[in-house]
């Protein structure tokens, strides 16, 4: 037992001293390290101070009263149920599209392709609202076309409902970048031993699909039981922790209960991914292994694709049908009640004031979406490939940042940011609530995980061989990265990069508190018409979204590929 | 060296974040003649908007809003506390703000121009002044009440019916502030234990206890409530954007209502602009203004004329609401309506 000890301190210290002689990964270590301190631990920390601050001084008060008040344990039930519900959903949506457009030969891939990242796409309260207009009491489905004239929309199978449309991208994202880096030759090797499709589907595949699911698996639960906005709309009478500590923090005024039920939702997440890391770390998923490779004998067999094209077609015309009320609502007087075509509703969101948020919040994407895209590659890249002092902190720390609600989060960079840090009567960090910069902050912080997530995926597939060949052949570390390791998790990066700016877009409680008199965003003047009951304008802000992200989306595209392919 | 070249992008990045931040900021700095003003607004956006655009005409002072509800206006002054950067709260329920007095934020100040305004309806000491009073009633959906053979419900003990069984919608008061006076109300109408007999029968009547105070006039607006429960000024504003089947009522038993206020911030930037903003929003004029951009409450400047879209509920019988006493008993009543109804979260 000492004696083990002593090794892994002697390994420590060894991989600390390897470090002196790479200046390039200390540095950057060192920003990573104090980039997740400043917007992650600190914030988080005086967010526990928060919750362990009662009357009395410090005490675990506020967490007996969450437990003791009526309904809590339920509450918390709910939620992990509701996490659990949508991610299986998700994860199976993500990995049926996943799997189809890349292994089959269909048609109009590309559509499929736009249709699975459709949702990130606009803000997540309007696929709720979509849902109410068509399922709802009076819905155009349930009562206009089958004529049902009590149905209901709200509650646990209404917000899974929703929650599964609006989350399956991100499934899909990890699994598809996932699936086409799998080396078809691994599988025709078992195909030519004789194994059937489903045998090597069953026994090949799959298995190599392990971590992509399981990350896929844990990012979707965690954003389920950390979500707001859907529950808020369509869960009526099932509320989930997230609710509830709004609820108390903002419409009670408890914010040491807020913050308490905050923490407690936290270590959920946590202890799920900590099952999800030891689960995965138990094997091995390398199959780049840079041996010869050559493209993939697509699935043509009438027998499989048209059944599994016919799948992909209802969900497409699903998500659709989701979709299109937005466009549509942006030019009618108003929504189920007067279909009175009219462009007032862009004409009142073009007036220069109005419209300054739908500037703003684009440019900070813009700003943000480098950042973040770049970051989590290299965040990635150092949790994978290298071994150095802090690790795991820097892994544990980026995943948390999406564990706690966003509300909670924001409340803690202003807690944190709103003061002036000073040594000797030196400012050295002055308040930097109310800039842009704490926005731009929360963007990355927020969109980093999915990035870090999905550029491990990638990197545990790919064999570090095939790098260190590259190195041993002469090439720079530097060359190494930009030539060998960015082009083979090119489809993570781009990934990463469309997730932080339509991510950013349409953020929602992390903002609340970070907006200011001068950095209004998008997001909550959407959400202000929809509370005065402007569906149209909320509609037709909505519809801008949908084009900027779709337009910026496309640019990354190309630029990404015109990237990989000098 | 790859990944020095990587940082060396993040970090001008960075920078460049930065430096256009603060560029952004520079760029009014000519304009410093009259100062200027920022407040957060409780109320909602177009009513901010307006008075912000009327007040900077006004007085030459470049006044900036931001808004919030009036929980999160909360949240975010305890958390600015010490490097405030708004000095006026500006409309949404005065609870709000005696709740930020507790916590020492507000500075208590008796704007001369209070005399003018109706008894009751202003804090003593200064804490806040009303600007606004918005009645509790009901809404309903004429076009499903038809279909449905129901008439609109005029009292508190209508809604116990039995024909009225899983069409009501109302938010819950565990999550809304509106809820939060209809329970406060009941309470005080009944006493403790007549209100929580009358919420056991009321519960199983109810489809859906909302989370936000507003929803259950939007949903009543769309068909998917029959009757609901909620502030009246925001049903008829509903009404108003085109919800055209929305009908409201009022108890004849008496309901309650909430005073939506204005307060000065301690510690605020450009205390004597602030100070001068609160005067102008309390007269007559600046409160008349809110109704040309649809906020039908009652005023409390003694000479403010109601807006017209109010005039059928302008007899209504007001009870005699304790705010006080409601805003001291609110976490006890919550719990014990949870529990006495089940409600915080069954599932479904």
């Amino acid at each position: 037992m000492t004696n083990t000890r002593k090794l892994k301190l002697q390994s420590d210290l060894k991989t600390l001293a390897n470090l002196k002689n790479d200046p390039a990964l200390l540095s950057v270590i060192i920003f990573t390290v104090a980039l997740v301190t400043f917007f992650i631990l600190i914030p988080l920390y005086n967010i526990t101070i928060e919750s362990l601050t009662t009357d009395k001084g410090i005490s675990l008060g506020n967490y007996s009263d969450v437990f003791s008040m009526y309904g809590n344990k339920k509450i918390l039930m709910n939620t992990i149920m509701l996490g659990i519900v949508t991610a299986s959903i998700s994860v199976v949506v993500g990995f049926i599209f996943a799997y189809v457009t890349t292994y089959m030969k269909i048609r109009f891939r590309k559509l499929f392709d736009f249709i699975a990242i459709l949702p990130i796409i606009s803000p997540p309260f309007v696929v709720a609202l979509s849902a109410i207009l068509l399922f709802g009491r009076v819905g155009l489905i349930t009562r206009g076309l089958f004529g049902i004239r009590d149905a209901e929309i709200y509650g646990f199978h209404g917000l899974v409902l929703v929650q599964s449309l609006s989350f399956f991208p991100i499934a899909y994202m990890m699994l598809v970048a996932l699936l086409q880096r799998i080396d078809p030759s691994v599988e025709e090797a078992s195909r030519d031993l004789g194994a059937s499709r489903v045998k090597v589907f069953s026994s090949v595949t799959l298995p190599l699909m392990v971590p992509g699911i399981a990350n896929a698996f844990l990012l979707v639960f965690i954003q389920s039981i950390a979500d707001f906005a859907n529950p808020v709309v369509i869960g009526g009478n099932f509320t989930t922790v997230a609710v509830k500590i709004y609820q108390e923090g903002i419409g009670n005024y408890q914010f040491g209960t807020a913050t308490a039920l905050a923490m407690i939702l936290l270590s959920i997440s946590i202890s799920i991914f900590v099952l999800q890391k030891y689960y995965v770390s138990q094997k091995s998923y390398v199959t780049v292994t840079g041996k010869v490779s050559r493209h993939r004998d697509l699935i043509n067999s009438n027998k499989i694709v048209i059944p599994a094209t016919s799948i992909l077609v209802i969900f497409t015309l699903f998500v659709i049908m989701m979709y299109i009320l937005i466009p549509i609502g942006s030019f009618v007087k108003l929504w189920g009640v007067n279909y009175t075509p009219t462009l007032e509703h862009y004409k009142y969101i073009f007036k220069p004031k109005l419209f300054q948020s739908v500037i703003t919040t684009t440019t900070l994407a813009a700003v943000a979406t480098p950042i973040s895209g770049i970051l989590a590659m290299v965040i990635a890249f150092l949790i994978v490939r290298k071994k150095f002092f802090g690790k795991s902190f820097i892994e544990f720390t980026t995943i948390m940042a999406l564990a706690i609600p966003g509300t909670i989060i924001g409340l803690g960079y202003v807690i944190s940011y709103n003061k002036t840090y000073s040594l000797f009567g030196m400012t050295i960090f002055p308040p930097i609530t109310g800039t842009g910069f704490i926005i731009i902050m929360a963007f990355i912080i927020r969109s980093l995980p999915v990035g870090i997530r999905s550029g491990i995926t990638s990197l545990q597939q790919i064999d570090p061989s095939i790098e260190e060949a590259a190195n041993v052949l002469g090439a720079s570390s530097r060359k190494v990265f930009t030539s060998v390791t960015i082009p083979m998790i090119k489809n993570a990066f781009l990934n990463g990069l469309v997730f932080t700016f339509a991510r950013s877009m349409t953020l929602v409680s992390t903002v609340i508190f970070l907006i200011s008199a001068r950095y209004k965003l998008l997001t909550t003047s959407i959400m202000a018409q929809i509370d005065v009951g402007r569906m149209g304008v909320a509609s037709a802000y909505c519809t801008v979204l949908i084009l900027i992200v779709t337009a910026a989306m496309i640019i990354i595209k190309i630029t990404v590929k015109n990237m990989s392919t000098e | 060296m790859s990944k020095k070249r990587f940082a060396i992008i993040s970090v001008l990045l960075l920078v460049l974040a930065i430096s256009f931040v603060s560029a952004a900021g520079s760029q009014d700095s000519k304009v410093e003649d009259k100062g200027s003003l920022v407040f957060y607004a409780g109320l909602q956006e177009d009513h901010a908007a307006m008075i912000a655009e009327e007040f900077e005409a006004v007085t030459g002072i470049k006044t900036e809003f931001v808004r919030m509800s009036s929980g999160e206006i909360l949240a975010r002054l305890k958390a600015e506390k010490g490097n405030m950067s708004a000095s006026v709260w500006y409309g949404g329920p005065v609870d709000g703000i005696v709740a930020a007095d507790q916590e020492g934020i507000i500075e208590h100040y008796i704007s001369p121009e209070a005399v003018n305004i109706k008894e009751g309806f202003k804090e003593p000491n200064g804490i806040w002044t009303g600007i606004y009073i918005g009645y509790l009633g009901f809404v309903g959906n004429q076009a499903i009440l038809k279909e449905k053979g129901l008439e609109m419900p005029t009292s508190w003990a209508d809604f116990l019916k039995p024909e009225y069984n899983q069409e009501i919608v109302v938010a819950h008061p565990g999550s809304s502030g509106t809820a939060y006076t209809m329970l406060a109300t009941i309470v005080q109408m009944m006493g403790e234990d007549a209100a929580m007999e009358y919420f056991k029968k009321f519960s199983p009547q109810v489809r859906q206890y909302t989370k936000s105070g507003t929803a259950p006039g939007r949903m009543a607006g769309l068909g998917e409530a029959t009757v609901g429960i909620t502030f009246l000024h925001d049903a008829i504003k509903y009404k108003k954007e085109g919800y055209k089947d929305i009908i409201i009522s009022a108890p004849v038993e008496g309901t309650g209502y909430e005073i939506g206020g204005v307060a000065l911030l301690k510690g605020g930037p450009d205390q004597a602009n602030a100070k001068t903003f609160i005067d102008w929003v309390l007269t007559k004029d600046v409160q008349e203004m809110g109704k040309t951009v649809g906020s039908f409450q009652f005023l409390t400047n003694k000479d403010a004329l109601p807006p017209e879209e109010a005039m059928s509920i302008k007899d209504t019988k007001l009870i005699d609401y304790d705010f006080q006493w409601a805003g001291e008993n609110k976490k006890r009543l919550v719990e014990l309506f949870s529990r006495e109804t089940s409600t915080v979260a069954p599932t479904k």
